[in-house]
C-alpha cells in the first residue's frame, strides 16, 4: 500500500468511525431509555450533550487548556527521549549511568511525583505540563534506543565504507530504521501526556477537564463526571488519530499500518 | 516661538514620563499573595471569592490569587514552603498536626465556630442511639472528623474496636442503597446531598456537640514569616476577607453568582443550601460576641486536650505560639460582625 493510498481512504475511514460512535450514542440512549437505568448509575449522552450546552464556556475553556498542557508536555517528552535514545546509542558508559536513575523515576507514583510539582512550579500550566513531560520522555527514550540497536550492522558499514560521517549516518540511516519504533512510543506517549495533564489538574486548578471530572466527581454529578470524561476521550482520540496519521505519512514504506 | 514649542514639547513629554512612573508605582504598591483553600470552589468558600470579585483585596492593596484544593492538596505544607501565603486549611486539628510536626504555620482566624460533621443514620433503619453503633457499619474521613467519632464513642463509653469503621469514600450511595449504616456528612455538604435522595424526616443525627465535643475547622493560616515580615498584610487580608463574608451572608444569592462564575458546572440550589449552612457554622458559638474568624481559645484548648488524651499529638503544642488572635483582634470589632 502506498501512502497516497492510505490518505485517500482517510475521509472513509473517518467518516466510518463517526458512525460507530454515533451507533453506540444512539444504542446507549435507547438502553438506558428502556431499562430505565437512573441518571446518577449511568446518564444518556442527551443528558450529557444538555450539560455541556448548559455551560459551554467551562467545557471549552478546560477542553483547550488541557490540549495545551497535554502539546507542550508531549513535545518536551518527544524530544527530550529522542534525545536520551540517540545520546545512549552512542554513549554506552552513559547510558550505563543515566538509565538506571531513569527506571527509578518512573518507579515513584505520578501522584506522588505530582505533590511535589505543585510545590515546586504552584498552580501553573507549566506543572501540568511537567507532568506530562514526566510520563512521556521515558516510553520515548526506551523506545528510541530499541530501534537504534536494531539497525543492521552491515548497512551501517556499508555506509561507513562510502565515508559516511556519524551525523549523515544516524540521519540517512539509524533514524530512519527507528522511526517506526519510534512512532509507537509517540502513539503511547500521546495519550500518556493526556493523563499527566489531567492528574495535574488534580492538584488545585480552575481550569481543565481534571478539574471538570473532579469537581463533578466530589460533586456527585453524574452527568457532569460522564461528559467530562467523554470530553477527555475525544481530546486523546484526537491526538492519538492525528499521531497515527503523521505516522502514516513519515513511515510510508511500513505497510502493516 | 520655537523655543516655546520646544518648552512645551520637553513639558508634554515629562508629563507622560511622570505618569507612566506613577502608573508603574501604584502597580508596584500591590502585594502579590495568594489564598490556597481546603477543597474545590464551592460556596462553602463565598466569602473569599466575593472579596476577589468586588475588589476588595485591590483595595487593600493585595494582588491575591485564589487557588483551589482539591484531594490531593495539603494547604500546610504548601503555606509553609511559601508557595502559598495564606490558607484555608483543615481545621484546628491540622494545625495542631502541622506545629506537632514542626512546620511554621500559625492561624490567623477560625471559619467554623462549630464541628463541622454530623454522623448519618436513617430512622427506619437498626440504629437508634450511638450504643447502636456497636456491630454496624460506620463510615467515616480519616482526615479528622474520625477523632470527632471516636470522641463521641468515647464519652459513652462505647469501644470503639466494636464498631466497624471503614474509611469513607466519595461518594454517599453506599449510605442511600443501605450497605452502610452510620455515614459522616458535613452540614454544608453532604447532609445536602443525602437530604435529596433520602426523605428529610427519616434521617437521624448524631450532632458532636450534644456529646460535648466541639471541633472548630476551616482554619486561616499563614507563614511565622509572612506574619512577622508583614504583619500588615495579615491585617489588610483579614479586613478584605471580613468585608466578602459579610456581603456574602447578606447577599446569599449574589454571592452564590459569584461562586458559579468561578465553577460554572457546580448546581445552584445545593451551592444556596451550602452556604446558609456554612454562615451557621461561622456565626455560631463565640463569632456571636466577637465577630467572624474569631479564635475561640478555650474551643482550641478544649480541642487540643482531646487529641492529646487520644494520642493524635503527639506532645502538647503550644497554643499561644501556633493561634495568633491579635491580626484579628486589630480590626475593630464592629468591622468583623455581621
Amino acid at each position: 500500500m502506498t501512502s497516497t493510498h492510505a490518505l485517500s481512504d482517510l475521509p472513509r475511514a473517518a467518516l466510518r468511525g463517526v458512525l460507530g460512535v454515533a451507533i453506540v450514542g444512539l444504542i446507549w440512549e435507547a438502553l438506558v431509555w428502556a431499562l430505565n437505568v437512573p441518571s446518577h448509575t449511568m446518564p444518556r449522552p442527551s443528558q450529557m450533550a444538555s450539560a455541556v450546552a448548559a455551560t459551554p464556556d467551562a467545557y471549552l475553556s478546560g477542553f483547550l487548556r488541557t490540549l495545551v498542557e497535554t502539546l507542550i508536555g508531549f513535545a518536551a517528552g518527544a524530544i527530550v527521549g529522542i534525545g536520551n535514545g540517540v545520546l545512549f546509542s552512542k554513549f554506552t558508559r552513559l547510558r550505563q549511568m543515566v538509565f538506571p536513575l531513569f527506571v527509578v523515576s518512573q518507579t515513584i507514583p505520578v501522584i506522588a511525583f505530582g505533590a511535589l510539582v505543585v510545590l515546586w512550579f504552584g498552580n501553573t500550566m507549566l506543572a501540568k505540563s511537567v507532568i506530562a513531560f514526566y510520563l512521556t520522555f521515558f516510553p520515548v527514550t526506551v523506545n528510541t534506543l530499541v530501534g537504534l540497536q536494531a539497525v543492521n550492522p552491515k548497512q551501517e558499514a556499508l555506509l561507513r565504507s562510502f565515508g559516511a560521517s556519524r551525523w549523515q549516518m544516524l540521519i540517512r540511516l539509524q533514524l530512519p530504521t527507528a522511526l517506526p519504533q519510534i512512532f509507537v512510543a509517540l502513539r503511547l506517549a500521546s495519550t500518556l501526556s493526556l493523563v499527566g495533564a489531567i492528574v495535574g489538574e488534580w492538584f488545585g486548578d480552575t481550569t481543565g477537564l481534571g478539574v471538570l471530572l473532579l469537581q463533578a466527581m466530589y460533586n456527585e454529578n453524574m452527568v457532569g463526571l460522564w461528559a467530562a470524561i467523554l470530553a477527555s476521550a475525544l481530546l486523546g482520540t484526537t491526538f492519538y488519530g492525528l499521531m497515527a496519521l503523521i505516522e502514516r505519512t513519515c513511515v510510508f514504506w511500513r505497510n502493516d499500518l | 516661538m520655537l523655543k516655546r514649542r520646544l518648552l512645551l514639547a520637553i513639558g508634554c513629554t515629562l508629563t507622560c514620563v511622570g505618569l507612566g512612573f506613577s502608573s508603574i508605582a501604584a502597580a508596584q504598591d500591590m502585594t502579590k499573595a495568594s489564598l490556597r483553600l481546603k477543597w474545590l470552589p464551592q460556596a462553602q468558600f463565598a466569602g473569599f471569592y466575593v472579596a476577589q470579585a468586588k475588589g476588595y483585596y485591590k483595595d487593600e492593596g493585595i494582588d491575591l490569587t485564589i487557588n483551589p484544593g482539591g484531594p490531593n492538596v495539603l494547604t500546610e505544607n504548601l503555606v509553609a514552603a511559601g508557595t502559598d501565603t495564606f490558607g484555608l486549611s483543615g481545621g484546628t486539628d491540622s494545625v495542631f498536626a502541622a506545629r506537632d510536626k514542626g512546620l511554621p504555620v500559625i492561624s490567623i482566624g477560625i471559619s467554623h465556630q462549630l464541628t463541622p460533621f454530623v454522623f448519618v443514620a436513617k430512622k427506619d433503619g437498626p440504629v437508634k442511639t450511638l450504643k447502636d453503633f456497636e456491630g454496624k457499619n460506620v463510615t467515616t474521613w480519616f482526615t479528622g472528623s474520625n477523632y470527632v467519632l471516636f470522641g463521641m464513642l468515647a464519652d459513652q463509653g462505647i469501644d470503639q474496636k466494636k464498631v466497624k469503621i471503614q474509611p469513607q469514600q466519595v461518594s454517599v450511595t453506599p449510605f442511600v442503597d443501605g450497605d452502610v449504616d452510620v455515614v459522616t456528612a458535613t452540614w454544608y455538604n453532604e447532609l445536602n446531598t443525602i437530604k435529596s435522595r433520602v426523605p428529610e424526616d427519616n434521617l437521624r443525627l448524631f450532632v458532636a456537640e450534644d456529646y460535648g465535643i466541639t471541633f472548630p475547622r476551616d482554619t486561616l493560616i499563614t507563614s511565622e514569616k509572612v506574619a512577622k515580615e508583614n504583619p500588615e498584610l495579615v491585617k489588610a487580608f483579614l479586613r478584605a476577607t471580613l468585608r466578602g463574608w459579610k456581603d456574602a451572608i447578606n447577599d446569599p444569592k449574589g454571592a452564590v453568582d459569584t461562586v458559579m462564575a468561578v465553577a460554572p458546572t457546580l448546581e445552584r440550589p445545593h451551592q444556596e443550601a451550602m452556604l446558609t449552612e456554612a454562615a451557621r457554622l461561622m456565626e455560631a458559638g463565640s463569632a456571636k460576641d466577637n465577630g467572624l474568624f474569631t479564635i475561640d481559645m478555650a474551643a482550641v484548648q478544649k480541642a487540643h486536650d482531646f487529641l492529646l488524651k487520644y494520642e493524635v499529638v503527639k506532645k502538647p503544642v503550644d497554643l499561644k505560639a501556633a493561634f495568633h488572635p491579635e491580626f484579628l483582634e486589630a480590626i475593630p470589632l464592629s468591622d468583623r460582625k455581621l
